[in-house]
């Protein structure tokens, strides 16, 4: 730092930011909720609506989207 | 009135000092400080002057890498999203991981929406301040005395009849353009929050992907706002076309005032995610997939498009800068990932030094470095300057011929944009041509154009997000692993021009971190070698044609030139605040608070 007085280093990059057994936010819902894909994708059942279980699409031709 | 014509008829020089600390209408303490002959009508000499110091790089330093992002957004208050995004990519390149491709539009999405607003905010609302009916008035009454009489060749597209009409829309608080540009600078805002999250400093840009839930509606909200200033965009490119083609025809010569050699850089913006994987070994071949085209642009000619060799080529100097030279210190990069050495004042190794001292015009003046690129061709350490973003972006993108969109296309000599049918306006292409100088006019008149270029390539980014969101990808996020150790470096445009961020990591916590935004570059001082920085190099030798002597002066053609750059220093200088206090001190998360 050559001859610039700096403050003392306050920050401690080794603290975890994930401790084990809490469920990690990025993982996704893939086994308790239907509509979560392992790949990042996603369906219709990816809902917060009523029985969202259900709501898949009717027919392959139909995109199969999160609503929102 | 050409240089050698004024060289020819000089009568005895009438020198008076003329300052101007702070410039108004920017923010970062820039002082222009000149001396004017006004019996030959012409500035003669120029320093570029800050009297503010922040020390980013200083207390970046141990810092965890992955805040990085949020503390440099930090630097600036209208593109601080521009840092997080730069800095993202030199932490991807240090982390080695790539966010999936709807990220990567997200991000670009964001970035368009910014550039759109930044520019109009600044042309609409402080460029044309000094071309405003009211200004013309007080600075050069027999040019609006002609403006009046004087229709406007595009009249048909922006609805104003004489270029009188168009100064007066301009004029400050009251003007019609001056009030429309503010209402669209909301609905800018507007999308780019919905891809960041806030504007101006992103809540929802990580390394690694994006925090922004990509729902359809998501897009379909950024789209029907795009959609709602697109007739903008085309009736601002007319406009300023009509107005710059006035002052070169009213103002013989005026293409002088600002003009400087043809040494412009463009680091490139817009990642493409099928190309981009954030290695350094891959750089040039990503950098050149980028929707703007990275490159040196000299005399007109390109001297290169290869980031790696832009990287390489970064020199900061110091010569008329308060601070201590670092040559004395440890280097942190000695060679780069491909093998090739990195010389002691490229930013990876560069230590920030500050001495604080008492102006002096004859030795050091500036809190701000003097950044250069050394020419491996002719052996010179070059002052590139931005043209104030949009002049070297486009230039550099059109040079290259690269660009090749939907609604996109540089032609080698030109860029083309198309823009769809608005709500008034049909379907319109817009030609920007390689201008014959860099100059003051073509660097504002390069910013409505970028403006355009923008948008079109908005619209590429929704096609391709909506493509991906309706085939239910919707990964918006990877994981990854600080390193304990490695480099990276991001290179973006920010909305004023060039932005890179230099990363070393130790210990999984920063070691060295230098931005370098492109104020830097424009508003650097002499460098070691007397070579002045870009604004000190345009504003000397233009000629004034001011027609107020030196009691009622206002200096609007050296502010013209100034602020055709887009000023804006806080990102220039690198705050010491003596013992401070410490509020108080967080960590997250909640769950790792036990730790140590």
């Amino acid at each position: 730092m050559g001859s610039i007085r700096v403050g003392r280093a306050q920050a401690r990059p080794d603290t975890p930011s994930h401790v084990p057994g809490i469920h990690q936010g990025n993982e996704g819902p893939y086994t308790t909720q239907r509509g979560h894909h392992r790949d990042g994708t996603a369906d219709a059942r990816r809902s917060t609506g009523i029985d969202w279980k259900q709501h898949d699409v009717l027919l392959d031709v139909m995109p199969n989207i999160p609503p929102a | 009135m050409t240089t050698e014509a004024r060289q020819k008829g000089r009568k005895p020089a009438q020198i008076v000092d003329m300052s101007w600390d702070p410039i108004t209408r920017i923010i970062g303490n820039l002082g222009i400080y000149t001396k004017i002959d006004f019996a030959n009508k012409e500035v003669v000499e120029c320093h570029s002057t800050s009297s503010l110091f922040r020390g980013y790089s200083v207390f970046m330093k141990g810092k965890d890498p992955r805040d990085a992002g949020f503390i440099t957004s930090r630097i600036c208050g209208i593109c601080g999203d521009n840092h997080t995004t730069c800095s993202d990519y030199a932490q991807q390149m240090a982390y080695g991981v790539k966010p999936p491709p709807l990220a990567e539009h997200i991000v670009n999405l964001g970035e368009a929406a910014e550039y759109m607003f930044d520019h109009t905010i600044f042309q609409d609302n402080l460029v044309f301040v000094d071309f405003c009916e009211q200004m013309v008035k007080a600075t050069n009454p027999t040019v609006l005395a002609r403006a009046q009489k004087t229709n406007a060749p595009r009249g048909d597209i922006h609805g104003y009849r004489t270029i009188a009409d168009i100064m007066k829309a301009f004029n400050p608080f009251e003007g019609e353009v001056y009030k429309e540009a503010l209402k669209v600078s909301r609905t800018t805002r507007e999308m780019f929050c919905l891809m960041e999250g806030r504007h101006v400093h992103p809540s929802t840009l990580y390394p690694g992907g994006v925090g922004t839930m990509p729902s359809p509606t998501a897009f379909t909200d950024y789209l029907s706002r795009l959609m709602h200033v697109i007739d903008f965009v085309k009736k601002a490119v007319a406009m300023n076309d009509d107005v710059f083609d006035f002052f070169y025809e009213a103002l013989p010569g005026y293409e002088e005032v600002g003009k400087r050699r043809i040494m412009l850089g463009c680091w490139g913006a817009w990642q493409d995610p099928k190309v981009v994987d954030y290695k350094y070994e891959n750089m040039n071949r990503w950098g050149k997939a980028m929707y703007v085209t990275p490159g040196i642009v000299v005399d007109g000619e390109l001297v290169t498009n290869n980031l790696v060799d832009i990287n390489l080529g970064l020199r900061i100097m110091l010569g008329s800068s308060f601070y201590e030279d670092w040559v004395n210190e440890d280097p942190f990069v000695t060679h780069d990932p491909l093998g090739n050495p990195v010389d002691m004042r490229h930013p990876w190794n560069q230590t920030t030094l500050p001495v604080p001292q008492k102006r002096d015009f004859e030795g050091n003046y500036s809190w701000v470095m003097s950044p250069r690129w050394y020419d491996q061709r002719t052996g010179d350490h070059l002052a590139l300057d931005t043209g104030g973003g949009p002049l070297a972006r486009l230039w550099s993108t059109a040079l290259n011929g690269i660009v090749d969109t939907p609604y996109i296309k540089a032609t080698g000599h030109s860029v083309r944009i198309s823009l769809p049918k608005g709500a008034s306006l049909p379907e319109t292409t817009l030609e920007w041509k390689i201008p014959k100088w860099s100059n003051t006019l073509e660097r504002d008149r390069a910013r409505p154009y970028f403006v355009a270029y923008a948008a079109a390539m908005a619209l590429q980014f929704l096609d391709e997000a909506m493509g991906l969101v309706r085939s239910g990808d919707t990964k918006v996020f990877e994981d990854f692993e600080v390193p304990d150790e490695a480099i990276g470096c991001g290179f973006h445009e920010a909305v004023r021009g060039v932005l890179s961020h230099h990363l070393v990591i130790k210990d999984k916590k920063i070691a060295n971190y230098h931005p370098y935004p492109p104020t830097p570059w424009n508003a650097s001082p002499r460098d070691k070698f007397g070579t002045p920085g870009p604004y000190e190099d345009a504003v000397m030798g233009q000629p004034i044609f001011e027609e107020n002597g030196p009691d009622d002066f206002k200096g609007v053609d050296i502010m013209r030139t100034v602020r055709s750059f887009d000023p804006c220093l806080p990102c220039g200088v690198h705050m010491y605040t003596g013992k401070g206090k410490t509020l108080s001190v967080t960590h997250s998360p909640v769950y790792g608070a036990s730790h140590g």
